[in-house]
Protein backbone atom coordinates (compact mmCIF):
# COMPACT_ATOMS: atom_id res chain seq x y z
CA UNK A 1 0.00 0.00 0.00
CA UNK A 2 2.57 2.52 0.51
CA UNK A 3 4.92 1.57 -1.66
CA UNK A 4 1.55 1.87 -4.59
CA UNK A 5 1.43 5.51 -2.55
CA UNK A 6 5.04 6.28 -2.99
CA UNK A 7 4.94 5.65 -6.63
CA UNK A 8 1.68 7.60 -7.27
CA UNK A 9 4.28 10.16 -5.68
CA UNK A 10 6.77 9.75 -8.15
CA UNK A 11 4.09 10.36 -11.27
CA UNK A 12 1.63 12.48 -9.56
CA UNK A 13 2.70 16.54 -9.13
CA UNK A 14 1.57 15.93 -5.49
CA UNK A 15 4.49 15.66 -3.06
CA UNK A 16 5.41 17.09 0.30
CA UNK A 17 8.72 18.71 0.55
CA UNK A 18 9.12 20.66 3.43
CA UNK A 19 12.47 21.86 4.98
CA UNK A 20 14.27 21.40 1.96
CA UNK A 21 15.75 24.43 -0.15
CA UNK A 22 17.37 25.39 -3.47
CA UNK A 23 20.66 26.38 -2.07
CA UNK A 24 22.42 29.50 -4.01
CA UNK A 25 25.94 30.27 -2.39
CA UNK A 26 27.07 33.57 -2.55
CA UNK A 27 30.38 34.14 -1.50
CA UNK A 28 30.28 32.31 1.84
CA UNK A 29 26.55 32.61 2.41
CA UNK A 30 23.95 30.55 1.77
CA UNK A 31 20.34 31.92 0.25
CA UNK A 32 17.31 30.33 -0.94
CA UNK A 33 16.67 30.47 -4.23
CA UNK A 34 13.16 29.49 -4.95
CA UNK A 35 12.19 32.42 -2.85
CA UNK A 36 14.16 34.56 -4.52
CA UNK A 37 12.38 33.07 -8.26
CA UNK A 38 9.01 33.41 -7.28
CA UNK A 39 10.18 36.98 -5.40
CA UNK A 40 11.24 37.89 -8.35
CA UNK A 41 8.38 36.86 -10.22
CA UNK A 42 5.75 38.72 -7.90
CA UNK A 43 8.46 42.33 -8.32
CA UNK A 44 7.94 41.66 -11.76
CA UNK A 45 4.46 41.45 -11.87
CA UNK A 46 3.87 44.23 -9.75
CA UNK A 47 6.30 46.42 -11.71
CA UNK A 48 4.97 45.32 -15.17
CA UNK A 49 1.34 46.07 -14.13
CA UNK A 50 2.61 49.72 -12.60
CA UNK A 51 4.58 50.50 -16.04
CA UNK A 52 1.56 49.36 -17.73
CA UNK A 53 -0.71 51.41 -15.16
CA UNK A 54 1.27 54.61 -15.28
CA UNK A 55 2.40 54.69 -19.44
CA UNK A 56 -0.49 56.61 -20.71
CA UNK A 57 -1.98 57.91 -18.10
CA UNK A 58 -5.58 59.93 -18.81
CA UNK A 59 -7.48 61.62 -17.05
CA UNK A 60 -10.52 59.11 -17.53
CA UNK A 61 -9.04 55.89 -16.05
CA UNK A 62 -9.63 52.66 -18.24
CA UNK A 63 -8.35 49.05 -18.06
CA UNK A 64 -4.92 48.50 -16.63
CA UNK A 65 -4.73 52.60 -14.85
CA UNK A 66 -8.24 52.03 -13.85
CA UNK A 67 -7.83 48.47 -11.88
CA UNK A 68 -4.48 49.76 -10.17
CA UNK A 69 -6.37 53.33 -9.61
CA UNK A 70 -8.65 50.40 -7.66
CA UNK A 71 -5.78 49.30 -5.60
CA UNK A 72 -4.06 52.75 -5.00
CA UNK A 73 -7.66 53.66 -3.18
CA UNK A 74 -7.68 50.87 -1.46
CA UNK A 75 -3.94 51.04 -0.13
CA UNK A 76 -4.38 55.08 0.59
CA UNK A 77 -8.17 53.97 2.52
CA UNK A 78 -6.15 51.22 4.74
CA UNK A 79 -3.55 53.30 5.83
CA UNK A 80 -6.40 56.44 5.86
CA UNK A 81 -8.07 54.91 8.53
CA UNK A 82 -4.97 53.22 10.47
CA UNK A 83 -3.18 56.32 10.41
CA UNK A 84 -5.66 59.05 10.14
CA UNK A 85 -6.01 61.70 7.32
CA UNK A 86 -2.96 64.01 8.40
CA UNK A 87 -0.55 61.33 8.88
CA UNK A 88 -0.60 58.92 6.28
CA UNK A 89 0.47 60.03 3.32
CA UNK A 90 4.20 59.13 3.46
CA UNK A 91 3.74 55.55 4.89
CA UNK A 92 1.54 55.17 1.65
CA UNK A 93 4.29 53.41 -0.30
CA UNK A 94 5.53 51.46 2.08
CA UNK A 95 2.23 49.68 3.92
CA UNK A 96 1.00 49.51 0.79
CA UNK A 97 3.98 47.79 -0.82
CA UNK A 98 3.78 45.12 1.97
CA UNK A 99 -0.26 44.92 1.20
CA UNK A 100 0.60 44.28 -2.83
CA UNK A 101 4.12 41.60 -1.99
CA UNK A 102 2.14 39.82 -0.12
CA UNK A 103 -1.00 39.88 -1.32
CA UNK A 104 0.80 38.82 -4.35
CA UNK A 105 3.15 36.42 -3.23
CA UNK A 106 0.13 34.84 -2.00
CA UNK A 107 -1.63 34.57 -4.81
CA UNK A 108 0.47 33.54 -6.83
CA UNK A 109 1.88 30.83 -4.54
CA UNK A 110 -1.94 29.92 -4.88
CA UNK A 111 -3.06 29.94 -8.05
CA UNK A 112 0.34 29.32 -10.06
CA UNK A 113 1.27 25.79 -10.43
CA UNK A 114 4.83 26.52 -9.51
CA UNK A 115 5.25 23.27 -9.13
CA UNK A 116 5.48 22.02 -12.29
CA UNK A 117 8.72 23.46 -12.94
CA UNK A 118 11.33 21.37 -11.75
CA UNK A 119 14.33 22.16 -9.40
CA UNK A 120 17.67 20.23 -8.93
CA UNK A 121 16.28 20.76 -5.07
CA UNK A 122 13.00 21.49 -2.92
CA UNK A 123 10.27 23.68 -4.72
CA UNK A 124 8.62 26.80 -6.01
CA UNK A 125 6.17 28.15 -4.09
CA UNK A 126 4.92 31.57 -2.84
CA UNK A 127 8.05 33.84 -0.91
CA UNK A 128 5.53 34.26 1.82
CA UNK A 129 5.62 30.34 2.91
CA UNK A 130 9.55 31.02 3.56
CA UNK A 131 10.70 32.45 6.99
CA UNK A 132 12.73 34.52 6.03
CA UNK A 133 10.88 36.57 4.20
CA UNK A 134 8.07 37.17 6.59
CA UNK A 135 10.89 37.38 9.37
CA UNK A 136 11.99 40.37 6.61
CA UNK A 137 8.98 41.78 6.18
CA UNK A 138 7.83 41.66 10.26
CA UNK A 139 11.75 43.32 11.11
CA UNK A 140 11.36 46.06 8.24
CA UNK A 141 8.14 46.80 9.79
CA UNK A 142 9.81 47.14 13.28
CA UNK A 143 12.28 49.26 12.02
CA UNK A 144 9.50 51.58 10.54
CA UNK A 145 7.52 52.30 13.80
CA UNK A 146 10.29 53.30 15.75
CA UNK A 147 11.75 55.49 12.87
CA UNK A 148 7.46 56.80 13.20
CA UNK A 149 8.48 57.16 16.28
CA UNK A 150 11.66 58.64 17.06
CA UNK A 151 11.05 61.38 14.17
CA UNK A 152 8.01 62.15 15.01
CA UNK A 153 8.59 62.92 18.64
CA UNK A 154 12.01 62.13 19.52
CA UNK A 155 13.50 60.52 22.15
CA UNK A 156 10.02 60.76 24.09
CA UNK A 157 8.97 58.26 21.98
CA UNK A 158 10.67 56.21 25.10
CA UNK A 159 8.32 58.24 27.29
CA UNK A 160 5.85 55.16 25.59
CA UNK A 161 7.77 52.51 27.66
CA UNK A 162 6.80 54.02 31.18
CA UNK A 163 3.52 55.41 30.36
CA UNK A 164 0.73 55.29 32.21
CA UNK A 165 2.71 53.43 34.93
CA UNK A 166 6.36 52.18 34.96
CA UNK A 167 5.19 48.97 35.88
CA UNK A 168 4.78 47.97 32.83
CA UNK A 169 7.49 48.07 31.24
CA UNK A 170 8.45 44.83 30.99
CA UNK A 171 5.35 43.91 28.87
CA UNK A 172 6.37 47.29 26.94
CA UNK A 173 9.34 46.34 25.99
CA UNK A 174 8.15 42.50 25.52
CA UNK A 175 5.59 43.91 23.04
CA UNK A 176 8.40 45.39 20.72
CA UNK A 177 9.53 41.42 20.32
CA UNK A 178 6.09 39.91 20.02
CA UNK A 179 4.95 42.64 17.42
CA UNK A 180 7.35 41.31 14.86
CA UNK A 181 7.20 37.46 16.16
CA UNK A 182 3.25 37.57 15.64
CA UNK A 183 3.48 39.37 12.79
CA UNK A 184 5.93 37.37 11.10
CA UNK A 185 4.66 33.94 12.01
CA UNK A 186 1.49 34.58 11.24
CA UNK A 187 1.72 35.03 7.52
CA UNK A 188 4.49 32.21 7.82
CA UNK A 189 1.75 29.85 9.55
CA UNK A 190 -1.25 30.89 7.34
CA UNK A 191 0.37 30.75 4.32
CA UNK A 192 2.38 27.55 4.76
CA UNK A 193 -0.28 25.60 6.51
CA UNK A 194 -2.49 26.09 3.29
CA UNK A 195 -0.36 25.00 0.70
CA UNK A 196 0.13 21.97 2.97
CA UNK A 197 -2.98 21.15 3.50
CA UNK A 198 -4.04 21.81 -0.37
CA UNK A 199 -1.07 19.52 -0.88
CA UNK A 200 -2.00 16.43 1.29
CA UNK A 201 -5.47 17.01 -0.05
CA UNK A 202 -3.94 16.68 -3.83
CA UNK A 203 -1.61 13.72 -2.73
CA UNK A 204 -4.94 11.95 -1.19
CA UNK A 205 -8.15 12.88 -3.65
CA UNK A 206 -6.41 14.59 -6.58
CA UNK A 207 -9.77 15.17 -8.14
CA UNK A 208 -12.23 18.49 -7.23
CA UNK A 209 -12.20 17.89 -3.61
CA UNK A 210 -9.12 19.95 -2.99
CA UNK A 211 -11.01 22.88 -4.82
CA UNK A 212 -12.76 24.64 -1.95
CA UNK A 213 -9.79 24.34 0.10
CA UNK A 214 -8.11 26.07 -2.55
CA UNK A 215 -10.63 28.74 -2.57
CA UNK A 216 -10.51 28.79 1.39
CA UNK A 217 -6.52 29.22 0.39
CA UNK A 218 -7.05 32.13 -1.81
CA UNK A 219 -9.14 33.80 0.55
CA UNK A 220 -7.05 33.74 3.84
CA UNK A 221 -4.12 34.62 1.54
CA UNK A 222 -5.77 38.01 0.79
CA UNK A 223 -6.99 38.46 4.50
CA UNK A 224 -3.50 37.29 5.45
CA UNK A 225 -2.06 40.33 3.02
CA UNK A 226 -4.51 42.37 4.53
CA UNK A 227 -4.04 41.76 8.43
CA UNK A 228 -0.40 42.47 7.97
CA UNK A 229 -0.94 45.77 6.11
CA UNK A 230 -3.15 46.95 8.55
CA UNK A 231 -1.05 45.67 11.32
CA UNK A 232 1.46 47.38 10.41
CA UNK A 233 0.04 50.70 9.70
CA UNK A 234 -2.03 50.54 13.43
CA UNK A 235 1.93 49.44 15.09
CA UNK A 236 2.97 53.24 12.89
CA UNK A 237 0.13 54.89 13.89
CA UNK A 238 0.89 54.07 17.80
CA UNK A 239 4.35 54.80 18.00
CA UNK A 240 3.25 58.15 16.52
CA UNK A 241 0.74 58.93 18.88
CA UNK A 242 1.98 57.32 21.79
CA UNK A 243 -0.21 55.61 24.83
CA UNK A 244 -1.12 58.69 26.05
CA UNK A 245 -4.21 59.47 24.34
CA UNK A 246 -6.16 56.47 23.08
CA UNK A 247 -5.30 52.54 23.27
CA UNK A 248 -5.58 50.95 20.20
CA UNK A 249 -7.33 47.32 20.11
CA UNK A 250 -4.81 44.47 18.70
CA UNK A 251 -6.50 43.50 15.90
CA UNK A 252 -5.68 39.34 15.52
CA UNK A 253 -6.66 36.92 13.55
CA UNK B 1 11.74 24.94 8.13
CA UNK B 2 12.88 27.54 10.75
CA UNK B 3 16.74 28.01 8.94
CA UNK B 4 17.04 31.22 8.76
CA UNK B 5 20.29 32.27 6.23
CA UNK B 6 21.12 35.34 3.95
CA UNK B 7 17.66 35.19 2.57
CA UNK B 8 16.58 37.56 4.62
CA UNK B 9 18.79 40.67 4.91
CA UNK B 10 18.78 40.39 1.03
CA UNK B 11 14.99 39.78 1.18
CA UNK B 12 14.79 43.18 3.48
CA UNK B 13 16.66 44.85 1.03
CA UNK B 14 14.73 43.70 -1.84
CA UNK B 15 11.55 44.60 -0.46
CA UNK B 16 13.04 48.15 0.14
CA UNK B 17 14.12 48.43 -3.18
CA UNK B 18 10.77 47.25 -4.41
CA UNK B 19 9.11 49.74 -2.50
CA UNK B 20 10.96 52.85 -4.04
CA UNK B 21 11.07 51.53 -7.23
CA UNK B 22 7.27 51.16 -6.78
CA UNK B 23 6.97 54.88 -5.39
CA UNK B 24 8.41 56.10 -8.51
CA UNK B 25 6.33 54.12 -11.03
CA UNK B 26 3.60 53.44 -9.37
CA UNK B 27 2.38 55.43 -6.14
CA UNK B 28 3.68 58.79 -7.28
CA UNK B 29 2.46 59.06 -10.46
CA UNK B 30 -1.64 57.63 -9.39
CA UNK B 31 -1.75 59.84 -6.41
CA UNK B 32 -0.99 62.67 -8.67
CA UNK B 33 -3.64 61.29 -10.79
CA UNK B 34 -5.93 60.76 -8.39
CA UNK B 35 -5.32 64.21 -6.52
CA UNK B 36 -5.64 66.06 -10.04
CA UNK B 37 -8.98 64.43 -10.72
CA UNK B 38 -10.26 65.61 -7.17
CA UNK B 39 -9.17 69.02 -7.64
CA UNK B 40 -10.52 68.83 -11.55
CA UNK B 41 -13.75 67.68 -10.36
CA UNK B 42 -14.04 70.41 -7.18
CA UNK B 43 -13.36 73.06 -9.97
CA UNK B 44 -15.80 72.44 -12.06
CA UNK B 45 -18.02 71.48 -9.60
CA UNK B 46 -17.92 74.93 -8.15
CA UNK B 47 -17.68 76.08 -11.36
CA UNK B 48 -21.14 74.33 -12.63
CA UNK B 49 -22.40 75.46 -9.66
CA UNK B 50 -21.51 79.14 -10.08
CA UNK B 51 -22.84 78.95 -13.65
CA UNK B 52 -25.82 77.55 -12.65
CA UNK B 53 -26.67 80.05 -10.19
CA UNK B 54 -26.19 82.99 -13.08
CA UNK B 55 -28.47 81.06 -15.08
CA UNK B 56 -30.69 81.14 -12.78
CA UNK B 57 -30.05 84.83 -11.94
CA UNK B 58 -30.34 85.75 -16.00
CA UNK B 59 -33.74 83.84 -15.88
CA UNK B 60 -35.29 85.53 -13.04
CA UNK B 61 -33.87 89.06 -14.79
CA UNK B 62 -35.03 88.01 -18.11
CA UNK B 63 -38.59 86.98 -16.35
CA UNK B 64 -38.73 90.53 -15.08
CA UNK B 65 -37.78 92.15 -18.47
CA UNK B 66 -40.58 90.03 -19.90
CA UNK B 67 -43.27 91.36 -17.25
CA UNK B 68 -41.95 94.65 -17.53
CA UNK B 69 -42.41 94.40 -21.38
CA UNK B 70 -45.83 93.22 -20.88
CA UNK B 71 -46.99 95.33 -18.38
CA UNK B 72 -45.57 98.44 -20.70
CA UNK B 73 -47.61 97.03 -23.62
CA UNK B 74 -50.82 96.44 -22.01
CA UNK B 75 -50.19 100.34 -20.94
CA UNK B 76 -49.80 101.15 -24.52
CA UNK B 77 -52.52 99.44 -25.50
CA UNK B 78 -55.05 101.24 -22.87
CA UNK B 79 -53.34 104.62 -24.19
CA UNK B 80 -53.97 103.84 -27.63
CA UNK B 81 -57.31 102.67 -26.95
CA UNK B 82 -58.15 105.63 -24.96
CA UNK B 83 -56.38 107.98 -27.33
CA UNK B 84 -58.67 106.35 -30.27
CA UNK B 85 -61.76 106.90 -28.21
CA UNK B 86 -60.72 110.61 -27.79
CA UNK B 87 -60.41 111.14 -31.34
CA UNK B 88 -63.37 109.05 -32.38
CA UNK B 89 -65.33 111.32 -29.27
CA UNK B 90 -63.44 114.66 -30.92
CA UNK B 91 -64.41 113.95 -34.78
CA UNK B 92 -68.11 112.31 -33.67
CA UNK B 93 -68.30 115.75 -32.13
CA UNK B 94 -67.43 117.59 -35.24
CA UNK B 95 -69.41 115.61 -37.60
CA UNK B 96 -71.85 116.72 -35.26
CA UNK B 97 -71.15 120.43 -35.24
CA UNK B 98 -70.83 120.58 -39.15
CA UNK B 99 -74.12 118.85 -39.43
CA UNK B 100 -75.52 121.12 -37.34
CA UNK B 101 -74.04 124.18 -39.15
CA UNK B 102 -74.85 123.05 -42.75
CA UNK B 103 -78.58 122.03 -41.46
CA UNK B 104 -79.10 125.79 -39.77
CA UNK B 105 -77.74 127.30 -42.79
CA UNK B 106 -80.03 125.10 -45.07
CA UNK B 107 -82.74 126.48 -42.75
CA UNK B 108 -81.96 129.82 -43.13
CA UNK B 109 -81.36 129.59 -46.69
CA UNK B 110 -85.37 128.33 -46.86
CA UNK B 111 -86.13 131.29 -44.46
CA UNK B 112 -84.22 133.89 -47.03
CA UNK B 113 -86.25 131.96 -49.94
CA UNK B 114 -89.51 132.21 -48.14
CA UNK B 115 -89.07 135.96 -47.37
CA UNK B 116 -88.10 136.55 -51.05
CA UNK B 117 -90.73 134.27 -52.40
CA UNK B 118 -93.43 135.90 -49.62
CA UNK B 119 -92.16 139.31 -50.95
CA UNK B 120 -92.21 138.65 -54.61
CA UNK B 121 -95.92 137.11 -54.06
CA UNK B 122 -96.83 140.31 -52.35
CA UNK B 123 -95.52 142.21 -55.15
CA UNK B 124 -97.17 140.75 -57.67
CA UNK B 125 -100.79 140.73 -55.14
CA UNK B 126 -100.15 144.30 -54.91
CA UNK B 127 -99.34 144.91 -59.42
CA UNK B 128 -102.37 142.37 -59.39
CA UNK B 129 -104.46 144.48 -57.11
CA UNK B 130 -103.75 147.75 -58.97
CA UNK B 131 -105.02 145.98 -62.01
CA UNK B 132 -107.60 144.99 -60.56
CA UNK B 133 -108.35 148.27 -59.09
CA UNK B 134 -107.45 149.75 -62.58
CA UNK B 135 -109.77 147.60 -64.29
CA UNK B 136 -112.51 148.27 -62.05
CA UNK B 137 -112.24 152.20 -61.08
CA UNK B 138 -110.54 153.21 -64.26
CA UNK B 139 -106.98 154.44 -64.33
CA UNK B 140 -107.27 158.13 -63.50
CA UNK B 141 -109.01 157.57 -60.27
CA UNK B 142 -106.29 155.03 -59.33
CA UNK B 143 -103.32 157.19 -60.47
CA UNK B 144 -105.01 160.30 -58.51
Amino acid sequence: MLSVLNGLNSVTLASLEVGHHFYWQLGNLKVHGQVFLTSWFVIGLLVVASLLATRNIQRIPSGIQNFMEYALEFIRDLAKNQLGEKEYRPWVPFIGTLFLFIFVSNWSGALIPWKLLRLPEGELAAPTNDINTTVALALLTSLAYFYAGFSKRGLGYFKKYIEPTPILLPIAILEDFTKPLSLSFRLFGNILADELVVAVLVLLVPLFVPLPVMALGLFTSAIQALVFATLAAAYIHEAMEGHGGEEHEEHSH
Amino acid sequence: MFDFDATLPLMAVQFLLLAVLLNAIFYKPLTKVLDDRDNYIRTNETQARERLSKAEMLAKQYEEQLANARRQSQNLIAIAQDDARKIGATKIAEAQKEAQAQREEAQSEIDRQKQEAMQRLEEQVDSLSRQILEKLLGPELVNR
